[in-house]
């Protein structure tokens, strides 16, 4: 399985949309604490090396996440740590790029997620304990959620409904949000510590997945939401992503700071069906392809970035 | 409480919660991600009591707000609970801004808050502030250490002191008799004499015990200053390289004046930009912000913190020393052209595999390595000791036919042997199921012409979703059972 080494620590990685073989690396220098970013563009190739940089942009400070857009299949959005949003066409050189870079959170911004349905704008989610709305064409934000009493690590669009978004925050609660209601709809106490990730279930539209710094996973239902569906638990430290399987109703992966990338199945009673541990370092991003059924990348603070389908063994030649 | 009015949506949608209040199936989709539970008037009474509390209303309204929404209060319930306690003012808020109060209102909220969740974001701030207590300590202790062996110093000279000269007079009256005639006026002169001597003496114990005091103030004053310089250069260290950073930004990002209650919550002055945290309740002072000191978020304090990259650590010390690691670059990242127009996209947006309503049963194996689906795709190449004899069973699983495996793609992990199937299936069908199959009942008996599309999409992707969850169950069953009997033989 190839392997690609970044130049700095990797925080991480999204399969294009378009395209089966291309997906994107958000990466920072000094592990994100000061320094530049970088953002790669990698495309799978059948023979060795099986994975090779196709360009990368440069940045002045961190990246902490990437999302490629739904509607342009070379343009991809960056969430970068001095607070800007920044849009890059990768079909442009990159002296040409970034093509636009949006300055309006107050703090770094840790995560961005294009809308899978409506194709036409997208969430960041920052430590200034907002999250805005943005469509790629207009000049400023459309939107500004601001109810989070803490650093909002994620948000993410649902897969079947385009107005309808979760948020994960510092403070503990996940919230649900509608961008047609003037504040979230729900607010859900997910866990005791800081709620790092979460995610929808593609298969099941009121079902989504938190991650916590408690080593735990919950799985819950927006319909009866005062408890979990389920807790998973097997991490040996927080959490830091949680992803619903595209193509299998109840499987989950996430990646932790335990170093090692899960799979689990929340419908079963042993709910680990499997375990990677191939970073040597914090593992924090995670993806699963949409375009290939069991293709799978991560990427960690050990500056690799692993791409394989499930079953294989990431470290495999 | 169910007449609670919410006024802030917008008609369709409050005519919708009322439809859905009265039972009706219209555009129950869009409830469901709302708050359909009646307001719950203990939790209201509470949060009133919480409110109402005195240390509570020192405290920002933004923590009280959180502290009730991870007590699982919904919105509704919160803001009624506001709308009874009546709010203090803001001036009340903005007024409280000298350190005492701060301290108080930290020290209040962590005795409010049950559990502060001691929730260390980063080692070196803690760090930082527990080195402020420990030094606090270490002062007052070097201070009063002082202050005792001044005070035993002073003993011990003055009783010699005192001793000596009783002794010297005692031996004067010694000598006296013999010339106690002639000296008697001699006597009374040096009684007078002694008297002088004695009060001198007192006068200059007196006043060096003053000096003692004066100098263990003075110390004080200087431990003091130098505290503060402490605090001082750190606040410049900050202060600097945020400035670097907005320098280095376009003039039209307007700095973030943050909120009177965070100002109040922390303790010192800062610039627009450094976090204030909350953290759980737990006030931990984010002194050393030059960096982002806030990344990666730790686990909490009382299970053990993991194990950060011995590189990682050294940068996080260069910070907090205020110097710069040396490999950062001057990068211009600005768009070249910000009126760049967005490409033609040159394929249209593929269709997601979940629109169809179920997962896929696509095993085709052709093509580069990343479409192979791995035959042993079942096996997700465990690597836990308990995994591999899962994975050996696996192994031997590979003999049974294809058929199987392409009939399922995954096999779960193997389970203790299933006497009655009937039962394993009654436990293993997940309980969202049956919500599922009740609103698709409900759904179907719905007369309504008027459904929208979102609702038969549901309806038909809950069936759909039902059925192949069902048919995955029952499948999943049987084949364990005849995996077992793989595993039994193989043996």
């Amino acid at each position: 399985m190839p392997v690609f080494k970044a130049p700095f620590n990797g925080y991480s990685v999204k399969f294009s949309p378009f395209y089966e073989s291309r997906l994107a690396v958000a990466t920072a220098q000094n592990f994100g604490i000061l320094g530049n970013g970088k953002i790669h563009v990698l495309e799978l190739s059948p023979g060795p090396p099986g994975v090779t940089e196709s360009v990368s942009f440069d940045t002045a400070d961190a990246v902490y996440d990437v999302s490629w857009s739904e509607s342009h299949d070379s343009v991809l959005v960056a969430a970068l740590g001095d607070g800007s949003v920044k849009i890059y066409d990768t079909s442009l050189p990159p002296p040409s790029n970034p093509i636009r870079s949006f300055q309006e959170h107050a703090r770094e911004v840790h995560s961005v997620d294009y809308n899978p349905t409506r194709r036409d704008s997208f969430l960041t989610a920052s430590w200034d304990d907002t999250v805005k709305l943005w469509a790629m064409d207009l000049p400023a934000s459309i939107r500004t959620f601001k109810e989070h009493a803490y650093c909002v690590y994620q948000a993410v669009w649902n897969p079947k409904h385009g107005d309808v978004f979760a948020s994960a925050s510092g403070d503990c609660t996940l919230r649900i949000w509608d961008v047609r209601e003037p504040g979230s709809t729900m607010i859900i106490p997910g866990h005791d510590f800081e709620i790092l990730s979460c995610d929808w279930n593609k298969y099941d539209d009121c079902v989504l997945a938190t991650s916590s710094v408690d080593k735990t996973i919950k799985v819950w239902d927006v319909r009866s939401y005062r408890a979990p569906l389920a807790v998973l638990n097997g991490h040996g430290y927080a959490v830091r992503k949680v992803k619903f399987s595209p193509h299998r109703r109840s499987l989950i992966a996430s990646c932790s700071y335990d170093m090692s990338v899960c799979l689990w199945d929340y419908m079963v009673e042993d709910a680990l069906v499997g375990r990677y541990d191939h970073h040597t370092e914090f593992a924090v991003g995670i993806d699963m392809s949409v375009l290939v059924e069991g293709l799978m990348a991560s990427t960690g603070w050990d500056e690799l970035v692993y791409v394989w389908q499930q079953g294989m063994d990431p470290r495999a030649s | 409480m169910a007449t609670h009015p919410q006024t802030h949506e917008n008609p369709s949608i409050s005519e919708a919660t009322n439809e859905v209040q009265q039972g009706s199936e219209t555009a129950k989709l869009e409830s469901v991600f709302k708050n359909s539970e009646p307001i719950r008037e203990d939790q209201i009474q509470n949060a009133i009591k919480f409110l109402s509390h005195p240390r509570v209303r020192g405290s920002p309204v933004i923590h009280r707000r959180s502290f009730l929404e991870r007590k699982g209060l919904t919105k509704e319930e919160i803001d009624e609970a506001f709308r009874r306690v009546p709010d203090p003012s803001p001036s009340e808020q903005t007024a409280v801004t000298s350190q005492d109060g701060q301290q108080a209102v930290q020290g209040q909220i962590q005795a409010v808050q049950h559990a502060p969740a001691p929730v260390v974001m980063i080692p070196p701030p803690s760090l930082r502030s527990r080195f402020r207590w420990y030094h606090a300590v270490l002062a007052v202790g070097v201070l009063a250490a002082s202050g005792a062996g001044t005070a035993v110093f002073v003993k011990r000279s003055l009783i010699p002191r005192l001793k000596s000269w009783v002794r010297k007079i005692m031996l004067e009256e010694e000598s006296d008799p013999l010339e106690k005639a002639d000296a008697k006026p001699s006597l009374a002169e040096e009684a007078v004499a002694a008297a002088k001597a004695a009060s001198a003496a007192a006068s200059d114990v007196a006043r060096v015990s003053q000096e003692m005091m004066k100098t263990k103030s003075e110390e004080r004053k200087n431990f003091e200053d130098l505290m503060q310089l402490l605090g001082v250069q750190v606040q410049e260290m900050k202060s600097l390289s945020n400035n670097i950073r907005y320098l280095e930004r376009n003039s039209n990002n307007l700095p973030k004046v943050y909120s009177a209650n965070q100002e109040v919550y922390s303790g010192l002055v800062k610039t627009p930009a450094e976090r204030r945290p909350y953290a759980n309740g737990s006030n931990i002072d984010y002194d050393s912000r030059s960096a982002r000191s806030t990344s990666p978020p730790a686990p909490p304090a009382d299970s053990s913190q993991p194990p950060h990259p011995k590189s990682y650590m050294d940068i996080m010390s260069m910070i907090q020393r205020g110097e710069k690691p040396s490999n950062i670059r001057e990068i211009n990242d600005m768009p070249p052209n910000p009126n760049q127009q967005l490409p033609n996209p040159r394929i249209a947006p593929k269709a997601k595999p979940w629109d169809y309503g179920q997962p896929p049963q696509d095993e085709s194996s052709n093509g580069p390595w990343w479409q192979q689906k791995n035959p042993r795709s079942a096996d997700f190449g465990y690597e836990t000791t308990t995994a591999r004899s899962i994975g050996i069973q696996n192994e031997t699983s590979t003999t049974e036919p294809a058929a199987i495996q392409k009939q399922r793609s995954w096999v779960p992990p193997q389970p203790p042997p299933v006497v009655m199937p009937e039962a394993a299936e009654a436990i293993r069908r997940p309980k969202p199921q049956a919500k599922i199959d009740q609103e698709v009942v409900a759904a179907a008996s719905d007369d309504q012409s008027g459904v929208s599309d979102e609702l038969q999409k549901v309806t038909k992707f809950s069936e759909s979703g039902g059925d192949g969850s069902g048919r995955l169950e029952i499948t999943e069953i049987q084949e364990e059972t005849e995996h077992q009997h793989i595993g039994q033989e193989g043996n």
